[in-house]
C-alpha cells in the first residue's frame, strides 16, 4: 500500500473514474464515479457529484450521487448529500442534510441495483440527471417510488447518533475525530444550490 | 508540497485540472493539466497528456507533456511522446521517444 494516502487537494478537479484499493480523500472536487475497496472522505468544502461504491464513507463535504458502502456511512454536521444510499450501518448527525432513499439491508442487490441502473438507462439515473447543474438538487436525484417520506424530519429519529467512541470505532480508518480544515474560504467553492437549497425545504 | 496525491494503488481515468501540485504513485489515464508542478513517481504509470508548469518524471509517461518552465527525466524515467518545454533535463538512464521542441 501507498506510503501515502490518496488526496484531491482543493484546488484540484478531477472528471472521470477513480479505482482503488487505498483510503481517498477529497478536499477539492471529483465528477464521475469512485470505486474503492477503502474509505473514502468527502471533506468540508469538496463537491462530489459520482457513483460512490466503498467500503466506509464518511462526509463533511457536498456529495451528489448514488452511495454504496459495504460497511458504514456517516455524514457529519456539514454535510450535504443527495441521492439513494445503501449501508448496513448508517449515522447521521445533526445539522447534516440528505435527501434520497436509505438502504439498510442487503448491500449487495443495492449495487445491483445500481449497476443495472446505470446500464439500462444512464440519462435517468440520478446521477446523470443531477449533472445537469445549475438545476437545483430538488428536482435532480429523487427516485420517489416510497411516498414523500424522504422529508429529513421525518426519517431523523431513526438514525441514532450514537455515542463519541462508538462513532470514532465506525469510522476506523480515515476519520478524525475532529476534521483538520477550517470552514470557511474552501466552502466559498460550492455552488450557491448546495450552501441554500437543500436546507430550504 | 503535493497538495493533490495519487496513491499508487489508485487508478484514475479521466481529467485532472487544477492550480496546485500534482503528485503521482499510481496510474491516470486521460488528461492532466495544472498549474503548479506534476510529478510521476517511479512506480506511477501516466497514459495521458500533461500540461503543467514544471515536470518532474521518474516513472513511466506516454503522452505529450508540455512544460511551461521545466520538463525533468529523472534516470528511471521512461518516456514516449512529444515533450516542449523550454527548459527540458534529460538524466543519463532516462528513456524518452519523441520530438522535442524547446521553442527556439
Amino acid at each position: 500500500m501507498a506510503d501515502k494516502e490518496t488526496v484531491i487537494g482543493v484546488e484540484t478537479r478531477i472528471s472521470g473514474e477513480i479505482r482503488g484499493d487505498e483510503d481517498l480523500v477529497v478536499k477539492g472536487r471529483v465528477d464521475g464515479k469512485i470505486h474503492l475497496s477503502q474509505a473514502l472522505t468527502v471533506e468540508k468544502g469538496a463537491i462530489v457529484q459520482a457513483d460512490v461504491d466503498v467500503r466506509t464513507l464518511v462526509v463533511a463535504g457536498t456529495l451528489v450521487g448514488s452511495i454504496v458502502a459495504s460497511e458504514s456511512v456517516h455524514l457529519q454536521p456539514t454535510a450535504r448529500v443527495v441521492g439513494d444510499l445503501a449501508s448496513p450501518r448508517v449515522m447521521m448527525e445533526a445539522g447534516a442534510a440528505y435527501r434520497g432513499r436509505v438502504d439498510m439491508g442487503e448491500v449487495e442487490a443495492a449495487r445491483a441495483a445500481v449497476a443495472s441502473r446505470a446500464v439500462a438507462k444512464p440519462a435517468a439515473s440520478s446521477s446523470e440527471a443531477a449533472k445537469t447543474r445549475p438545476a437545483p438538487p430538488r428536482v435532480a436525484a429523487t427516485p420517489r417510488t416510497v411516498a414523500p417520506v424522504a422529508s429529513t424530519t421525518k426519517i431523523a429519529p431513526r438514525f441514532v447518533a450514537p455515542p463519541a467512541g462508538d462513532r470514532t470505532a465506525a469510522a476506523p480508518v480515515s476519520a478524525p475525530p475532529a476534521f483538520p480544515r477550517v470552514a470557511g474560504a474552501a466552502n466559498s467553492a460550492a455552488p450557491a444550490w448546495a450552501k441554500k437549497k437543500i436546507r430550504r425545504r | 508540497m503535493a497538495n493533490t496525491v495519487i496513491g499508487s494503488s489508485i487508478v484514475i481515468d479521466g481529467e485532472i485540472t487544477g492550480e496546485e501540485s500534482l503528485t503521482i504513485l499510481g496510474t491516470v489515464k486521460g488528461k492532466i493539466s495544472t498549474a503548479q508542478s506534476v510529478v510521476v513517481e517511479a512506480a506511477a504509470t501516466v497514459e495521458a497528456d500533461v500540461d503543467a508548469q514544471t515536470v518532474l518524471i521518474s516513472g513511466k509517461v506516454t503522452g505529450n507533456v508540455t512544460a511551461r518552465e521545466k520538463l525533468e527525466l529523472r534516470p528511471e524515467a521512461k518516456m514516449v511522446g512529444n515533450a516542449k518545454a523550454p527548459r527540458i533535463v534529460v538524466a543519463d538512464g532516462a528513456t524518452f521517444k519523441g520530438n522535442v521542441d524547446m521553442d527556439v
